[in-house]
């Protein structure tokens, strides 16, 4: 070995590993994300009864619609790229990927398995481990709001500005209750670093209940879901684009530009999704498995080697936020929108008071039960 | 007479106003849907055409896809006259005339092209038609091709005769039933 590699051996692993765990990562989630446009469809086709798209075919088997998601990439890459004559040509370029940008970003702090040791290296299974990873979230999902605002200034349409408009609104005040939902786990786990909370998770309650986060606080997970949904901007808070009456921010854009809009749409589900598995279902913790295997409340254990241990883990994560993504599809084909006041009063009326009064008896219960 | 409906909306009460066992029931609802269709496909409306076809209303006097009637001697019904293809608003009839070698009354169509892409199933040319060669009774829906090649009938696709058929009754084509009968 040269002495470069030598004397940078550390660094280089540390390098090569976080570039494979993005790749992997990242790729698993750009193919979910391309899978959950094709489920929206078909999951709303069969809550309506209907099949939902089964067309798109290569050499004749069509796998009932599995391959409708290269066939919309297909068709959105030969659409033509229009850019209205007066657009302001620079942001109009980069609102798409101000939308994109937060989204991506932000996965790299969530934790999708404890850690692997391989070859007598302890790999963790998280991107970037950070401390304050917690508001770090909080902070980059603010940042969404400039794609949504970018986009509508950028078109020079006064129908997408004013989209742009509700959307500004409707996404800084739902900033603020989102944040302070979360408030309550962080004043339980003591942490706001993700790996740290989704640990805190692996004890039991009383011996036998799995100490997640939905278990301390049930109210703060309805809080969140909500604030996060309109976060997301999807059905029942679609006030921002309503795609099928009232114009939304990103008229003008056609082509890879409005599906980097759409795809950020959905990515941000698979987002919420992964956080809510994450602060509240556990992450990736199975209920009663340790690192060594499983040990049951009455005593029983059963060994299992390290890796599958992993495997169950990681998979654990997965079913979760296959679950909530599913779970946040249903509930997207389901409620209808609501108007603009019952939007920001939600919000302004309902969320936020609850959300405090949620830290308020956080608070009081620690402060009584001797915990602080 | 107006009439007035009073519709008396009762006030939500509270468990409706706190919204949320309403959303469980609306997703109970969907769900519910969503499973049962998942597992057991068969309260799925959709009919997955051209595979599979409705079946049409029994006496409904449908235009459905055209043909050409042919003569008792296996002949086309239809003399070439352009009618239709004059008629129709869609343009989506192309007639080459030819001449039987033996026949001086009447032509013979050579090429008798309809391009269902373009047809709008108007039923124009049925009632152009002076010889009642061409009908749309075949209770058979055109559509759900691939290719634009698939779309266009030919002459040979067009003529067939409906059970019962030929026919040589009738006024409107009287002068091909007296050549028929001077053939005999």
């Amino acid at each position: 070995m040269t002495p470069f590699f030598e004397a940078n051996r550390d660094l280089l692993i540390f390098s090569g590993a976080a570039a494979l765990k993005v790749l992997v990562f990242m790729g698993g989630i750009m193919g979910f994300a391309a899978l959950l446009t094709l489920a929206e469809r078909k999951v709303s086709a069969l809550m309506q009864d209907r099949v939902g798209p089964n067309r798109a075919s290569v050499f004749g088997f069509a796998f009932n619609g599995l391959f409708h998601p290269i066939a919309d990439a297909f068709k959105m890459i030969f659409k033509e790229d229009f850019m209205p004559a007066r657009a302001e040509k620079l942001l109009f370029t980069l609102a798409p990927v101000f939308a994109l940008f937060p989204v991506l970003a932000l996965f790299a702090f969530i934790p999708f398995g404890d850690y692997v040791m391989v070859y007598g290296y302890r790999l963790e299974l998280q991107i970037a481990e950070l401390p304050t990873a917690l508001f770090f979230v909080l902070a980059l999902s603010g940042l969404a709001i400039y794609g949504t605002f970018l986009a509508g200034w950028a078109s020079k349409n006064n129908f997408a500005l004013l989209g742009a408009l509700r959307g500004a609104a409707q996404m800084i005040s739902y900033e603020v209750a989102l944040g302070l939902t979360l408030v309550g786990l962080l004043m339980i786990y003591g942490s706001a670093g993700l790996q740290d909370m989704v640990r805190a998770q692996g004890k039991l309650l009383f011996g036998f209940i799995p100490a997640w986060g939905v278990v301390y606080q049930p109210f703060a997970f309805i809080l969140f879901l909500t604030a996060a949904m309109a976060e997301n901007k999807r059905t029942p808070f679609d006030l921002v684009e309503g795609e099928s009456e009232i114009i939304g921010y990103f008229i003008e854009y056609s082509s890879m530009r409005f599906a980097a809009f759409m795809f950020a749409e959905f990515i941000e589900m698979i987002l919420i999704s992964m956080l809510a598995a994450t602060l509240f279902f556990g992450g990736w913790q199975v209920p009663y498995l340790y690192e060594t295997g499983f040990i049951l409340p009455g005593g029983k254990a059963l060994a299992l080697n390290h890796y599958l241990v992993s495997a169950l883990q990681v998979g654990s994560f997965t079913v979760k936020t296959v679950f909530f993504s599913w779970f946040l599809l249903v509930v997207r084909w389901t409620l209808p929108r609501f108007r603009f006041d019952q939007l920001m009063g939600l919000c302004w009326k309902v969320l936020l008071p609850l959300a405090l009064l949620n830290i308020l008896v956080t608070g009081a219960v620690m402060l009584f039960s001797g915990k602080l | 007479m107006i009439s007035v409906k009073k519709v008396n909306n009762r006030p939500l009460n509270f468990l409706e106003r706190i919204y949320l066992p309403e959303i469980a029931r609306g997703l109970a609802v969907t769900m519910r849907h969503f499973f049962k269709n998942l597992f057991s496909p068969k309260n799925i409306l959709t009919i997955r055409y051209p595979e599979q076809a409705s079946p049409l209303p029994g006496n409904a006097n449908l235009r459905t896809l055209h043909r050409l009637k042919i003569r008792e001697d296996g002949s086309p019904k239809c003399v070439a006259c352009f009618m239709c293809q004059t008629a129709c608003p869609a343009y989506c009839i192309r007639i080459e005339a030819a001449e039987y070698p033996d026949n001086t009354v009447e032509k013979y169509p050579a090429v008798f092209d309809i391009d269902l892409s373009r047809c709008v199933m108007c039923g124009m040319c049925v009632e152009a038609c002076p010889e009642d060669a061409i009908a749309m009774d075949t209770r058979e829906l055109p559509g759900g091709a691939l290719t634009r090649a698939e779309m266009l009938l030919t002459r040979d696709d067009l003529l067939r005769n409906l059970p019962g058929e030929p026919s040589t009754l009738g006024a409107a084509n009287r002068l091909a039933n007296e050549y028929l009968e001077g053939k005999k």
